[in-house]
């Protein structure tokens, strides 16, 4: 994390994705579970599992981050408002 | 009937029945009601991967029993993190290679991700000598670490009119009872000084109640060895059959000896023969 950086900045630096596990858990719920993952398939899914879990501890770091941001105000009207 | 079992078709391949499509389809859109938080879809990658790994163990261990079972890859089992058919596969370990389901394992919330085993010895940190369910043999070994106590040693000379003082002083265990090898003389004090002690080095004996419990993973390997070590274990408890039959035709002798060999590392006087 760059030091001059805000939350803000920091958040929108990340890549806007789904949640890989979300669409891994898609798949692997629409599956036979007969069918056995073959070794590939699970070594895919624990990378994505890594991938996944990573990506939760990233938003909640982002979160907690943001928390102790300090209210700003803006220099327009957002739309809606 | 309950409809759930399944189905066999002309390729011999199963076909999931009406109720077991039923029961995937409930359990899919459980899933979609709640597919858009990733913890939760983490979880379930998680669980079906690790379902995964046990069906290919059942597969590997148990071929001709997963051919013919009907149970549900579905619907939850007794232990509700599991499917039925991973249940039937803890059942057949269970039944087959070694204790897994009984004793203290019977909580459906349970999880069996990493399992621990019972312990089939004597725990000497915190139990009660019980006289009426110990070998004779056995409460033998524990003369060594009862020093104290003459229990024991009242008990041997009720049933078996044993002297204790015209039996060698009890003194500190010497070295060598704790080699590798004995003749055929020494080892099977050597084997139940090892078994009293819980330095077998057979998880089924050396393990107590008292002690963090040591986890074992699922995987053949591990299988395959608590499964011999196990029966190795129930033979060394078959083996103070031989032992107690000695303590029955002369208990003065036998006490003797095993004093001797924890004293000197060796039975007798000691001939090569003896060590």
């Amino acid at each position: 994390m760059q030091p001059d950086e805000s939350p803000l900045e920091l958040l929108r630096a990340e890549n806007e994705q789904i949640n890989p596990a979300i669409i891994l858990a898609e798949r692997l719920m629409r599956r036979d579970a007969a069918q056995l993952l073959s070794v590939e398939e699970v070594n895919e899914a624990e990378n994505i599992l890594a991938i996944g879990t990573q990506e939760i501890e990233t938003i909640e770091s982002h979160r907690k981050a943001f928390q102790k941001t300090p209210a700003s105000a803006i220099d327009y009207v957002p739309v809606g408002f | 009937m309950t409809g759930l079992g399944l189905a066999t078709a002309e390729n011999g391949k199963a076909i999931s029945s009406f109720g077991d499509r039923l029961i995937r389809s409930l359990e899919y859109l459980r899933f979609k009601a709640r597919s858009h938080n990733a913890i939760y879809a983490c979880e379930t990658v998680s669980r079906v991967v690790s379902e995964q790994h046990k069906y290919r163990l059942y597969i590997e261990m148990f071929p001709k029993e997963w051919e013919q079972s009907t149970r549900s890859l579905y619907r939850a089992g007794h232990f509700r993190a599991y499917s039925e058919r991973t249940n039937e596969f803890f059942q057949f370990v269970n039944d087959t290679c070694f204790p897994l389901l009984e004793y203290w394992q019977d909580d459906p919330e349970l999880e069996l991700e990493r399992f621990t085993i019972p312990a089939m010895n004597f725990d000497l940190c915190c139990e009660e000598v019980d006289f009426a369910h110990l070998r004779d043999s056995y409460l033998a070994g524990l003369i060594f670490y009862f020093l104290e106590d003459d229990e024991i040693w009242n008990y041997f000379s009720a049933k078996y009119a044993v002297d204790k003082e015209s039996l060698p002083p009890i003194k500190t265990a010497h070295a060598n009872i704790w080699k590798e090898k004995h003749g055929a003389k020494a080892k099977p004090f050597s084997d139940l000084i090892r078994l009293v002690d819980h330095s077998t080095g057979n998880p089924w004996l050396d393990v107590t109640n008292c002690q963090y419990p040591e986890f074992f993973e699922w995987d053949k390997e591990t299988v395959d060895w608590l499964t011999e070590a196990y029966q190795a274990a129930n033979l060394y408890f078959k083996n103070l059959e031989q032992l107690d039959k000695r303590i029955e035709e002369d208990a003065q002798t036998f006490f003797s000896e095993l004093i001797s060999f924890w004293n000197n590392g060796k039975v007798g006087s000691g001939g090569k023969a003896n060590r």
